[in-house]
């Protein structure tokens, strides 16, 4: 089997999402487009030789509807004769973005790829596409409940309180905060500037370095409500008689931010790098996607972790950095826990928690911080994994050449 | 006229020709008779040269009953019952798209199938009268509307709007039906309704119905497809959930119904329905439910080999003691007009009665007028002295469960009552012929079980022993039609029927904790097995005194092992660490956390008690358990002749005691398990835990000839 390289990983800053937000007015292909122009100069690409470019985005509607990924390879100014194919594996959108094209690139079957994601959530509404999940009977038959359960729901099976989901948050500020302070992402971010060029953001806009552990504490569970008041707690009793009371462990302060951004990365086989001069950053080593419990949906960032980690001949004593996707507080504590892992090798720049998770994109963005903190500390093995909608995981092993 | 019953005429000056359905009988019922006649006197009516429009009217009191239960509950075949549906659909459509504006005059109720016609026709104007109802009550028969009625309500009323009444099976009274959206008008009288029709129809000479329209606006605020109705109905379907544990189907059907519906054009949108509405009255539990709910409810409520008498000849009602029960008593008297006494020996407790009372006014009596109300409350006296007992034609005692105090209670009452009273007791275990030891007038003394809340719970339990005259129970009985119960008679015995069964059913709960296995997943198990109340909850709030004090009671009347039980040596236990139960704050659970939680240390007294592991546990096994003690208890109480009749047992089982609505009852879990397969796990049971799981020898006889409790459909 042939192999796959990452020669390079861009990505936008996240803006907050929402009308306030710095990158609310700008559309959300002209964010792609932005990471695409950003990969292609950098690298001094001849996009021509581009076979493929795949792009995750979840809310695939409205102006993200219509394979935005083609739309943005045009605005980018890429060859034309550069094709692009959307897909939605819900947050696991952008790494299984990476990961295909890893595999059409491993197979042989393509040379050099471009992929990605994007999300603006401040403009595409999250869950306005609908879906077949939402259907009633998904409820009545399987007792699907939205995340928000299933995190708390998960926090109370393994006795995460409030305070440690808390801790676990101001943690996350205190890291990106840091990192940022010391440029730990300047490698991978692209400034965004309006068509006059002027300057839009220039970095991730949610994180709070004021934040205590007073302030998360005070906040109000966000779950509570629909779980409690209408009746949503109880469609889990089904698949998880023996628990008695849902404790609502999980506020804005401790999920994942709402955001908008993009990112690209640039994947390729080792006689396209010789070709065109470009030296790989990574190998991709092993890639896995896994379905597991949908209810308590949340759950499968381990097994997915271990079935790649498997694949390359690994165990989780060998990767060096973990960027689990911090969706909810409990699930990296789960995944940590499950894997066995000291969360001194976890997300070491902070996480969705403090930075935001851009649906789509979140998968390609965590990959390419994966990658940065793997050269700055000059370490081997990291593994990228994230929680998915509908109880799957994913996740993607690199290691530096 | 071949259509008979099916009665046209027509106004020339107007233009307007009413149809008038009058079914031979008393009651306009969907059936093939009535599609014939309506579709052939719709034709006629089509036929009529200067129509204008049309007015759809009943000549019977009601507007229309619904479909034809008989015909429901016959139906097996999907297929077949697809393409007749398919049929009434077109009829239906053809109604609403004919052209003309088409009026519903709705001048009696109008429910399930009845309901449906009217929403098949432009506009719905209704007399004013609190007797008239409408709705979509078919959930309560385990089935859902079939005749358009998930797809027209919510494009009538929204989306929101409609899923209330369809999942719920909600009967609206025509006062509110206007502003609920289930009639466009109301009038205060036929000829007024009739005129407005007319007027009506001369003014909207184009109807059609809005879902005909291009530009069909879905009322309510909420648009199919749309985050609003994604919440929407995530929402209600987890309300339902909560509600109903997933135990029934139609109401589910009938989310899903109206789901689905919403995101297709209307035709379309029919067949939906019907592939829901088929699904549902072809399966198991509609069939339980119909027998149940249709069948036997009828049959108990017509009393029909029971001794009848028209007027109870009472007028003024004793209740003794001042309690929830007996207040409740006395309040539910005053409301169907009769003059109360409320006795009770304490002034502190007769305060608290009338104030319970006092309470329920605005909860239970608020459609009343200030003067009503008012008259209501001036119907009940208290007292402290019995002697205020006299002239009452009936009293109810309601006192402490202690036969000595009871019988004290029946002397001194007796004394001052006339030679007609009847003495009645609502002893909820006592053998009333230990009670009526103490009666001087045994003819007149009967027992009148009630069931708390007694302003909401339908049932009466009449306990007759061997000296009740036929004359006292006639007079019960018309009393208990009076306050609109529901009665069933059965023979005299510790416990009579009701309290036996809910006793096993609440005792297999504690000794199935007592044995090891998970308290939360015995509640978990009962909830989804259909049960109202999961059953250490309820223990909670019966208390566990009660039932300690009970164990006492019954051993002079059963010689069985019921005593050495782990259950029983858990409740006594519990008990005894003070903890009795909801009213003490400590019981089952803990009540001291909002909402209450399972105590925390039951563990740690069930394994003093010495209980293992259990073999075997989980939801489906604990289910098994705490329903096979309860049919098996149904079984005995018909085996023993406590119960007289196989409808009395379901009706009591699931009116009086919330045995899970959606089996049918205990007789009919039995016949959908099959009694044989009942008396093998019985017998393991006895096996495992004593011969108090023993299945009676009736039981074992119908098992081994096959034999069912009903006829198979």
């Amino acid at each position: 089997m042939a192999e796959a390289f990452i020669y390079d990983a861009v990505r936008t800053p996240r803006g907050k999402g929402k009308a306030s937000g710095a990158l609310h007015t700008v559309k959300a292909v002209d964010l792609l487009a932005g990471a695409f122009a950003a990969l292609r100069d950098r690298n001094q690409l001849d996009t021509a030789r581009i076979e493929d470019v795949t792009v995750g985005c979840v809310t695939q509607t409205g102006e993200q509807g219509s394979c935005i990924a083609r739309t943005g390879v045009l605005l980018a100014g890429y060859d034309e004769t550069v094709p692009a194919v959307t897909l939605n594996r819900f947050c696991g959108s952008g790494l299984e973005a990476v990961n295909g094209a890893a595999a059409k690139v491993a197979s042989g079957f393509m040379d050099l790829v471009v992929a990605g994601g994007v999300e603006s959530m401040s403009r595409v509404a999250m869950g306005s596409d609908g879906g077949a999940i939402w259907d009633p009977s998904m409820e009545f038959d399987y007792g699907i409940v939205p995340q928000g359960i299933s995190a708390d729901l998960l926090a109370t099976l393994n006795g995460y309180s409030r305070d440690d989901v808390d801790r676990f948050a101001l943690r996350s500020q205190q890291l990106a905060a840091a990192a940022m302070k010391r440029g730990a992402f300047d490698r991978s971010v692209v400034p965004v500037r309006d068509q006059n060029g002027r300057l839009m953001l220039d970095r991730d806009e949610l994180p709070r370095a004021d934040t205590t552990l007073e302030g998360l504490n005070g906040l109000k569970p966000a779950f509570q409500m629909i779980g409690v008041n209408f009746g949503v707690d109880a469609l889990t009793q089904k698949r998880y008689p023996h628990v008695e009371h849902i404790d609502h462990v999980h506020t804005a302060g401790n999920s994942s931010g709402i955001v908008d951004g993009a990112a690209a990365v640039l994947v390729g086989s080792k006689a396209i790098g010789e070709q065109l001069g470009l030296k790989p950053r990574a190998r991709i080593r092993a890639i896995a996607a896994i379905g597991d419990e949908p209810v308590i949906m949340l759950s499968a960032p381990a097994p997915a972790s271990r079935r790649a980690l498997k694949k390359a001949g690994m165990t989780p004593g060998d990767v060096d950095l973990w960027e689990i996707n911090e969706a909810f507080a409990a699930v990296v504590l789960y995944t940590a826990d499950q894997l066995g892992v000291d969360l001194d090798r976890v997300n070491v720049n902070g996480g969705a928690i403090a930075l935001g998770h851009p649906l789509g994109a979140t998968g390609a963005i965590l990959l390419g911080t994966l990658l940065d903190e793997l050269e700055a500390r000059d370490k081997q093995v990291g593994v990228a994994t994230l929680c998915i909608g509908g109880g799957m995981g994913i996740a993607t092993v690199i290691e530096r050449v | 006229m071949e259509n008979k019953g099916f009665n046209v005429s027509f106004d020339a000056a107007t233009g307007v020709a009413t149809l008038t359905m009058a079914m031979p009988g008393k009651v306009n019922k969907i059936n093939a008779d009535f599609g014939n006649g309506f579709i052939a006197a719709f034709a006629e009516i089509q036929a009529l040269a200067g129509l204008k429009g049309i007015i759809i009217a009943s000549g019977h009191k009601d507007f229309c009953a619904g479909a034809d239960i008989d015909f429901i509950y016959g139906q097996r075949d999907a297929d077949a019952l697809y393409a007749m549906v398919s049929e009434l659909h077109a009829g239906f459509r053809a109604l609403e798209t004919c052209g003309k504006p088409v009026v519903a005059l709705l001048t009696g109720s109008a429910l399930g199938g009845g309901y449906e016609i009217a929403l098949a026709c432009h506009r719905r104007i209704a007399v004013e009268h609190p007797a008239i109802q409408f709705g979509l009550p078919e959930v309560s028969l385990g089935v859902i509307p079939g005749g358009g009625g998930t797809q027209r309500l919510p494009r009538i009323v929204g989306l929101q709007a409609s899923l209330e009444i369809l999942a719920q099976g909600k009967i609206v009274r025509a006062p509110k039906a206007k502003a609920a959206g289930l009639v466009d008008e109301l009038c205060p009288d036929a000829e007024s309704a009739h005129a407005a029709a007319v007027a009506w129809i001369a003014a909207n000479p184009r109807a059609k119905q809005p879902w005909d329209d291009k530009r069909f606006v879905w009322p309510g605020g909420v648009q199919p497809d749309t985050g609003d109705a994604r919440n929407l109905f995530a929402a209600g379907a987890a309300m339902l959930v909560k509600k109903t544990a997933g135990a029934y189907a139609a109401p589910e059907a009938a989310v899903k119904a109206v789901y689905e519906g919403a995101l297709l054009d209307f035709d379309s949108a029919m067949q939906v329905e019907a592939r829901y509405f088929v699904g549902t009255v072809v399966s198991d539990q509609a069939k339980d439910m119909i027998r149940t709910f249709w069948y036997h409810r009828n049959a108990v409520n017509a009393q029909a080999n029971l001794p009848k008498i028209a007027d109870a000849r009472v007028q003024k009602v004793g209740i003794l003691g001042a309690g929830m029960m007996g207040a409740g008593l006395a309040f539910v008297c005053a409301q169907r007009g009769y003059d109360v006494v409320l006795k009770d020996i304490r002034q502190d407790a007769l305060d608290k009665g009338l104030a319970h009372i006092k309470g329920q006014i605005p909860k239970l009596a608020k459609h009343l007028s200030k003067d009503d109300q008012a008259a209501l409350l001036a119907r009940i006296t208290g007292t402290l002295d019995v002697g205020d007992l006299a002239g009452c034609d009936l009293v109810i005692e309601a006192v402490f469960e202690n036969l000595d105090l009871k019988h004290r209670v029946i002397r001194e009452t007796e004394a001052v009552l006339g030679e007609d009273a009847i003495f009645a007791s609502n002893t909820s275990a006592l053998p009333i012929a230990d009670l009526v030891k103490a009666s001087i007038r045994p003819a007149n003394f009967i027992g009148l079980h009630f069931f708390s809340p007694v302003e909401q719970m339908p049932l009466l339990e009449v306990i007759t022993p061997g000296t009740t005259s036929e004359e006292t129970l006639a007079r019960a009985l018309a009393f208990g039609r009076q306050i609109k119960k529901t009665s069933i008679v059965v023979n005299d015995g510790y416990g009579f029927f009701t309290t036996r069964f809910f006793s096993a059913y609440i005792m297999e709960a504690a000794q199935l904790v007592a044995e090891g296995h998970s308290p939360l997943l015995v509640e978990r198990a009962a909830r989804a097995a259909g049960m109202v109340v999961s059953p250490l909850k309820v223990f909670d709030e019966v208390t566990l005194s009660l039932a300690a004090h009970g164990f006492e009671m019954r051993k002079r009347y059963f010689d069985d092992d019921l005593d050495q039980a782990p259950g029983v040596r858990l409740i006594r236990k519990l008990v005894e660490l003070g903890r009795t139960g909801k009213a003490a704050n400590a019981g089952f659970y803990d009540y001291t956390s909002q909402p209450r939680r399972l105590w925390a240390g039951l563990a740690d007294v069930v394994a003093e008690l010495g209980a293992g592991t259990p073999a075997e546990t989980g939801i489906d096994a604990l289910q098994d358990r705490l329903m096979l003690a309860q049919v098996l208890e149904a079984a005995r109480c018909l085996d023993e002749g406590i119960l007289k009749s196989k409808a009395d047992a379901e009706i009591g089982a699931i009116m009086g005691v919330g045995f899970a609505p959606n089996t049918g009852g205990p007789l009919a879990w039995m016949d959908r398990r099959g009694v044989r397969a009942v008396v093998t796990a019985l017998d393991a049971l006895a096996a495992a835990h004593g011969p108090r799981y023993a299945p009676p020898a009736s039981l074992r006889a119908m098992a081994e000839t096959g034999e069912r409790f009903f006829e198979a459909v």
